[in-house]
């Protein structure tokens, strides 16, 4: 078959930006200078003209108010050590049992989750509160990594969701319809993890340990449970305020985020952690943690634009082209494709290129769409893990300390993109998992 | 015989029925130029978040980056006032007099007159028909009920029932319905039965008013680059007109096709309450509305030209619809 | 030649971390107004158009804005699977050639967003709902203003690199001459 000279360049862009990836340059400039060099041999300038209005429709876009606003609660959290201290007290309750303040994180994730569905904002913030904690007290890097980043992108799954409000758009399913068939499977994930965690405790116990014997003693159970109320009450209460103000319908989903924010700044006021200096440095730190997800998400816009461009999408028509009939095949193959273009695009691209693609026969097999979009939103998911372009693992190196290395991320999902995928099997063999919660409640 | 090969941007995301797919829809019109110009006008069609986000069609079609955009024309309020008329008017005329207007009335010849200068052209190229008031979780019996009525509505209607004391929420589409199930909000307006369905609004509201008095019809608007217009021949410019044409008929069945199914379903299988809003409240409505519009077109002399012209033909066209349609549609509906 | 470049970059530094430091303001702000949005409608079912329109206005202004300080605080995210084991020398030349690179990329956006400013301008653009903030054409001259800061301090970046690799590492611990 012959491949129209775009689809080449396209496919030379893809490349050459995990090669200027490989090098070492900065996220951002791989994108930009990819997009514009490979971009202007294909059409030329004309389109970049686009590039303000897209980058405009980044930096106005309501939903990812989340973003900054997710970042500084995790920042405030930080900055006066409420983080640290909940994070070690929940170490301590555990006792000697290893994995524990892992199990917390997947716990905080969940929660978390729930609150928000942008995946950067859940990825830093948790990163920003544990990442230190964990590495403190021995965990092996990879394994902190991994859960962070698998616990974090949880948010992207359980309800609500930026991602599950899309795949409503694009396959015509109610938004609440398809909130309420991630529930299940949203929680069987966090389960898998956490189910994992408990086995490497027991298996390689000294990648999980648990907060030393003697550090335990010197603390009664007395003292302990003081503590505890001490420590976890307040985190807890902003956790309740922020899910609180949705369930209670004082607040939109992104509005929420705004009222742990501010939930933050209270705590910190009333346990007198609060001042000029540290409003100051949390302010700052806040700033430059979300320019940096900001950044990314700016210059992507440049890649995605060439992308488009250069036709980028008949690459994916053209390989559709050669999928055998029956519907298990051609969901296996969307499948396939959403996990590969995973590698390289962000995931909106993803479902604005792919996903019209497969409507039409997904209508014609008369299979249940909400399925399929959970299917879909498991496997998007799975895509903000997957090295070496997982949005997921960038935001975490974006706070991280310089000693966690890239390749430590990269061995510390792959457990959970296992897990991830074995989800994903598991929703697929057992549709009601999805399907059973929308009925049940008449969503 | 040359042949051209054009870009079509679109304000709606993929896949969403009449803004983007179906019958009389924007790809279907990018199809039927295709087909009756043999192939010698082909137009990609990139749907909002493709290309550009959903509101950049304007500048980019200005630019002649793209040389046609598919929208409403009231999203470019911001920049042109006047724009809002060609979309719909509250209180303004239905799909029938909207195009009595258009076509017939002088309305394209000022929708052009608008865009000109700034080096662009406008079809209508489709219609919702009339539009439903909204989704509330409470029952409205009188005016009063609108005080501190929390409700989702954007645009000129907004401004309108904020007069009325409502607190306009200007939520996106996708937090639409948490809002509104967990009581965020009291009230959301969307478009019509199929497309509020589709969004499962009836699962967060039982009550369903129907007046569509701020929205009695929705064009969507053809937006063209004058430049690239003036580069295709006649035959090829009287394709894309007809095609247009085509659209905005077809559209506008598939829509009142599409809406009687869809109401019917919300009402006997999901318990909706689908009433017209109360006459106190109508007739509240009218008067803040006429005065909202004066604000307007006193505000700026191209809105107060567009303004007058369509209240001229809206006098007059009313006059004939109140002798022809007002008497009939009673014998023929009302069983 | 270079001590004077130097110099320069130094003040363009620190003018660049001003901007950043005082933009930084504009998180705490969005909080507050978003918080305030929430408690107003709930408790007195109080609300303005342009409260709302303020929400997001604010978080553009940030985000734009947060990448030269961003860049001058040396935040960058980087695959260092290769790069973690380059040498100092190589890690500045990917370094210089990345700060380079990018400054010309933030340079390319800025002219480009020139018009997108200008169309919004000469059509004195404002929010397309009545009783939403004015003048749009204000907030999308953001872009072309941050990315030229982004320039500007991807530019200190590739002179600092530069130096470092025409006189060595130990170039930038020496102070640079104030004086002329
Ligand atoms: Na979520
Ligand atoms: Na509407």
């Amino acid at each position: 078959m012959d491949m129209p000279f775009n689809e080449i360049l396209a496919l030379a862009m893809i490349g050459a930006f995990f090669l200027l990836l490989l090098v070492g340059l900065p996220v951002p400039i791989c994108l930009a200078v990819t997009g514009f060099v490979f971009g202007y041999i294909g059409f030329g300038d004309m389109l970049f003209g686009l590039l303000p209005a897209r980058i405009f429709g980044v930096v106005t876009n309501y939903t990812l108010l989340a973003l900054p606003l997710f970042i500084f609660m995790g920042i405030m959290l930080e900055r006066s050590k409420m983080a640290e201290d909940l994070l070690d007290v929940i170490g301590l309750a555990m006792g000697r049992l290893r994995g524990g303040m892992a199990l917390a994180i997947v716990l905080v994730g969940v929660l978390m989750g729930a609150a928000s569905g942008v995946v950067g904002a859940t990825v830093v913030t948790v990163g920003l509160i544990a990442l230190n904690p964990l590495i403190r007290r021995g965990y092996d890097k990879g394994v902190a990594a991994g859960v962070i980043c698998a616990s974090g992108t949880l948010g992207q799954i359980i309800p609500p969701s930026l991602v599950l409000i899309l795949l409503a758009d694009i396959m015509g399913e109610s938004v609440g319809t398809l909130f309420a068939a991630a529930l299940i499977p949203g929680l069987m994930l966090a389960g898998l993890f956490v189910a994992y965690i408990l086995i490497l405790g027991f298996v390689l116990p000294d990648k999980v340990p648990p907060i030393p014997l003697e550090e335990r003693q010197a603390v009664s159970g007395r003292d302990l449970f003081i503590r505890v109320l001490k420590v976890v009450v307040p985190p807890l209460a902003l956790i309740f305020l922020v899910l609180g103000s949705i369930i209670g319908g004082i607040a939109a989903p992104t509005e929420a985020a705004a009222m742990g924010a501010f939930g933050s700044i209270l705590l910190a006021l009333v346990s007198g952690r609060l001042s000029l200096k540290v409003m100051t440095e949390v302010v700052r730190g806040a700033f430059v943690t979300s320019a940096m997800v900001f950044f990314i998400l700016i210059f992507a816009q440049v890649f995605s634009l060439a992308f488009r461009g250069l036709g980028g999408e008949r690459l994916v028509q053209d390989a559709f082209a050669f999928v055998p009939g029956g519907i298990d095949g051609q969901l296996l193959f969307l499948m396939l494709l959403l996990f590969v273009l995973g590698f390289f695009l962000e995931w909106i691209e993803i479902s604005y290129i792919a996903l019209p693609l497969f409507l039409p026969v997904l209508h014609q097999s008369g299979v249940d769409l909400a399925w399929v979009a959970i299917l879909v939103a498991v496997n998007l998911q799975t895509s903000f893990l997957t090295p070496p372009f997982g949005w997921a693992l960038f935001f975490l190196k974006g706070v991280a300390p310089p000693e966690l290395k890239t390749s430590d991320i990269y061995r510390g999902v792959i457990p959970f993109i296992v897990l991830q995928l074995f989800g994903l099997v598991l929703v697929y063999l057992f549709p009601s998992m999805a399907l059973w919660l929308p009925d049940a409640i008449g969503w | 015989q040359q042949s051209f090969s054009w870009k079509m941007t679109n304000a709606y995301g993929p896949g969403s029925p009449f803004y983007v797919e179906g019958p009389g829809s924007p790809t279907d019109f990018c199809k039927k130029v295709a087909a009756l110009s043999d192939g010698r006008l082909t137009i990609q069609h990139f749907a909002a978040g493709e290309l550009i986000p959903a509101l950049e069609g304007f500048d980019a079609v200005q630019n002649g980056i793209v040389e046609m955009n598919a929208a409403n024309a009231y999203f470019w309020a911001g920049k042109i006032p006047a724009a809002q008329y060609f979309t719909t008017v509250p209180f303004g005329m239905d799909v029938k007099g909207t195009n009595a207007w258009l076509y017939n009335g002088g309305g394209i010849e000022l929708w052009h007159e608008l865009y000109e200068p700034l080096g662009m052209i406008a079809f209508p190229m489709g219609n919702t028909g009339v539009q439903m008031t909204g989704w509330f979780r409470k029952e409205i019996k009188s005016v009063e009920d609108f005080n501190g009525l929390k409700m989702r509505i954007p645009g000129l209607a907004g401004k309108v029932y904020a007069k009325l004391g409502v607190n306009v929420q200007l939520l996106p589409g996708g937090e639409i319905f948490p809002a509104l199930e967990r009581g965020v909000i009291d009230a959301a307006e969307f478009v019509g039965p199929f497309q509020d369905r589709r969004l499962g609004l009836q699962k967060a509201a039982k009550y369903y008013y129907t007046t569509g008095w701020h929205e009695p019809n929705n064009v969507t608007e053809l937006l063209i680059n004058k430049a690239a217009w003036d580069s295709l021949p006649a035959d090829l410019q009287e394709i894309v007109k007809i095609a247009a044409m085509a659209c905005n008929v077809e559209s506008n069945s598939w829509c009142d096709a599409t809406n009687a199914e869809a109401m019917t379903d919300l009402v006997d299988n999901f318990g909706v309450v689908a009433q017209p809003l109360p006459d106190e409240v109508v007739e509240a409505l009218r008067p803040i509305t006429a005065e909202t519009l004066e604000e307007g077109a006193a505000a700026d002399p191209t809105t107060r030209k567009v303004h007058d012209a369509y209240m001229a033909f809206k006098k007059q066209y009313g006059d004939w619809a109140d002798d022809s349609a007002e008497p009939l549609l009673p014998l023929l509906y009302k069983s | 030649m270079l001590d004077r470049l130097l110099r320069l970059a130094n003040g363009a530094d620190r003018f660049v971390r001003l901007v950043g430091e005082i933009m930084a303001w504009t998180g705490l702000a969005m909080v507050l107004v978003i918080a305030f949005n929430v408690c107003a409608r709930y408790l007195f079912s109080f609300g303005a158009v342009a409260l709302q329109e303020t929400e997001w206005h604010l978080m553009a202004v940030g985000a734009l804005f947060g990448m030269s300080y961003g860049l001058n605080r040396g935040e960058e995210v980087r695959v260092d699977v290769l790069y973690g084991n380059f040498s100092a020398r190589t890690k500045r030349i990917v370094n210089a050639v990345g700060a380079f690179l990018l400054a010309l990329s933030a340079l390319a956006i800025a002219y480009l967003a020139l018009r997108f400013v200008s169309q919004s301008y000469a059509l004195g653009e404002g929010s397309a709902d009545p009783g939403g903030l004015p003048a749009r054409w204000a907030l999308k001259a953001a872009i072309p203003i941050a990315f030229a800061l982004l320039a500007l301090q991807a530019l200190v970046a590739f002179l600092r690199d530069l130096a470092v690799l025409l006189r060595g590492e130990d170039a930038m611990a020496a102070p640079v001459p104030s004086e002329s």
